[in-house]
């Protein structure tokens, strides 16, 4: 329950996040987002399992599910990336929603 | 050259090491052979698969020494091997007009293409949903690079809107991934086989995951980012990613729809309405853009509906004559994206009012686009007809009220499509002289506002420019011309997909 509803609550604030013009909010909102995926794919894996996927040396009954865990460690990996990009672009083209135009020397052209 | 199933992974292995070299040697000259060499070499490593699967219909390989289910699995079959050998020809001929563009001398430009090809290589080979998931990332990453690298001033802008999109999309995979894994304790397609028509938990996890890969391949209603992304990019850069990404996503859809739907009533309600929307939405919405490329990401939403027909008539004869179209497409949209590429590269623009009477000056141009027109709607005499015959043929053979709404769907988009191209090849071909042109700077890449000066008479497009847009408009024709040739193979692709008992069989072992 207490999973559900913080994947509710980060979902919410991601989409909130999303639907901001200022690209760094977004990127924040992306992040956010990304959480609650992240939390929903552990949630897959049944989370009441805690133990850690050592066969050799815990109880296989009490083990949790390793595979969402490396899906979540993937995933993570993809989303920091993008981000990152993401507020890289965000530094390029500062002020895109006043300044239609990026500050590459072009020139709007129609 | 014999190829085993233990060799699929050097698919996306040889295009990865490749993007490592470009990045570590400098050397132009090693660039541009990376970049011609690694793609065709990827479509002849797809041929000889091609011609294996005559007598083995799937291989695979198993990596990371798990138990079957777990492991990650390479499946190919006929449909994967096709596409391999038709990508990794569109992309060598594609970047071949890229390096007439000079595009290749941006820095990191070879490295993010040659990504760019194994992640299309590993997304068309892998058999695991979330390998699918990993890979379109693969694929996706360096085009937010190559987007926001080449193209007009709008590139920075709509290279925001191309990743927030799909980054969101991507979310959107993950979640249905969960559900899946939560409902069926696998995201391995094989073992996914028939499940979700048994098993509404499933169902709902593998929707998900469609509506993300439709939201990717840009059906109406979720096209809108694809129209407004592409052609703010540079003519070579469009013309990789539409041959490429929404393809990718397509034969994901038929792959995922035929392994662990089957034939279901809902996917073909459904895809229906995205079929039908997509067709005729996306030739209407063609008639109202102003540049030549705006012109044609429409036209590249509605061949969307078009290739997904398979999806909706789940018949052999449908998913061959979709698979059928698709080929068609990425050949035709890339003959006219790289002639669209070479009017901008001379011309300085793209824009349909400042651009008439090219059939008085360019002749090898006005064949190229104008059989490449006749294509897109078609007509004879290249490979758009038997895309549309083999798609109306299979729908009519359906029989039914679902046959005479696709039809009517496919004719009306197609008039729709003629009108959309004659007003393109009336505003670009015809009318009064043209004065003034757009001459780029020598070695610039971007379309910058370059003043008007006069155009002397002599302005003409190079002949070296037209070759790659030739070469595929060439593909096009001998494809109209070889039906016999290639319909067995598109038959075989099809039967693999209605018949996925063998593609469990190689993947799980049983």
């Amino acid at each position: 329950m207490i999973l559900a509803l913080t994947i509710g609550v980060l979902v919410a604030g991601g989409v909130y996040l999303l639907l901001q013009r200022s690209l760094v909010r977004l990127a924040i909102g992306v992040g956010v987002l990304s959480h609650a995926v992240n939390l929903f794919l552990l949630t897959a894996g049944g989370p009441a399992y805690r133990g850690e996927a050592l066969t050799n040396r815990m109880d296989p009954a009490t083990v949790a599910d390793p595979l969402p865990q490396a899906f979540v460690l993937t995933a993570i990996v993809i989303t920091l990336a993008v981000t990152i990009f993401l507020l890289a672009l965000a530094v390029i083209g500062r002020n895109d929603d006043t300044w239609r135009i990026p500050e590459t020397g072009e020139e709007h052209d129609r | 050259m014999t190829l085993t199933g233990p060799a699929l992974p050097l698919f996306f292995v040889v295009p990865l090491v490749a993007a490592a070299l470009a990045v570590l040697v400098p050397g132009r000259a090693l660039h541009r052979a990376l970049l011609i060499g690694v793609p065709l070499a990827s479509a002849a490593g797809g041929a000889a698969l091609v011609a294996r699967h005559s007598s083995e219909p799937v291989l695979s390989a198993r990596l990371g020494g798990f138990v079957d289910g777990i492991a990650i699995p390479f499946v190919s079959d006929t449909l994967s091997a096709a596409m391999l050998v038709v990508t990794g020809v569109s992309t060598a001929i594609v970047l071949t007009f890229a390096l007439r563009a000079r595009e290749d001398e941006l820095r990191f430009f070879p490295a993010m293409a040659l990504l760019l090809v194994a992640g299309v290589n590993g997304a068309l080979l892998t058999g695991d949903l979330f390998n699918l998931f990993v890979f379109v990332e693969v694929m996706l990453l360096p085009s937010y690079a190559l987007i926001a690298m080449t193209g007009t001033w709008r590139r920075l802008a709509v290279g925001r809107l191309f990743l927030v999109v799909n980054l969101v999309t991507s979310s959107v995979f993950l979640i249905g991934l969960a559900l899946t894994y939560a409902a069926a304790g696998t995201v391995n397609l094989a073992a996914l086989a028939g499940r979700a028509s048994e098993d509404p938990n499933v169902a709902l996890g593998v929707g998900v995951v469609l509506l993300a890969l439709v939201i990717k391949a840009g059906a109406v209603p979720v096209h809108g980012w694809l129209p407004r992304a592409y052609p703010a990019t540079s003519a070579s850069v469009m013309a990789l990613f539409a041959g490429l990404h929404s393809k990718v996503a397509l034969v994901a859809i038929i792959r995922i729809t035929s392994v662990a739907f089957g034939a279901s009533s809902t996917v073909t309600w459904v895809a229906l309405v995205l079929v039908v929307l997509s067709m005729v939405v996306g030739a209407w919405s063609s008639l109202g853009e102003n540049t030549i490329r705006r012109v044609l990401s429409f036209q590249m939403v509605s061949g969307v509906g078009h290739i997904l027909v398979g999806v909706v008539v789940a018949t052999a004869a449908a998913q061959a004559a979709g698979l059928v179209y698709m080929v068609h497409h990425i050949l035709t949209m890339g003959v006219l994206l790289l002639a669209a590429g070479a009017i901008e590269k001379t011309y300085g623009t793209g824009h349909l009012v400042r651009l008439a009477d090219l059939l008085r000056r360019e002749k090898a141009l006005a064949w190229i686009a104008g059989l490449a027109l006749l294509s897109i709607l078609g007509l004879p005499p290249s490979s758009g007809f038997w895309g549309k015959v083999a798609l109306v043929v299979a729908s009519a053979r359906e029989g039914g009220w679902l046959a005479a709404v696709l039809i009517v769907a496919i004719l009306l988009a197609s008039v729709l499509s003629m009108w959309a191209m004659q007003r393109l090849w009336h505003d670009v071909f015809w009318g009064p002289k043209m004065t003034v042109y757009r001459p780029r700077e020598r070695g610039k890449m971007l379309e910058s506002a370059d003043k008007p000066v006069p155009l002397p008479d002599s302005v003409r497009i190079p002949g070296a420019d037209l070759v790659p847009a030739g070469t595929l408009l060439g593909l096009s024709l001998v494809f109209f011309l070889t039906p016999g040739w290639w319909w067995p193979i598109a038959s075989r692709a099809a039967a693999g997909l209605l018949d996925v008992a063998p593609y469990v069989e190689a993947v799980l072992g049983r």
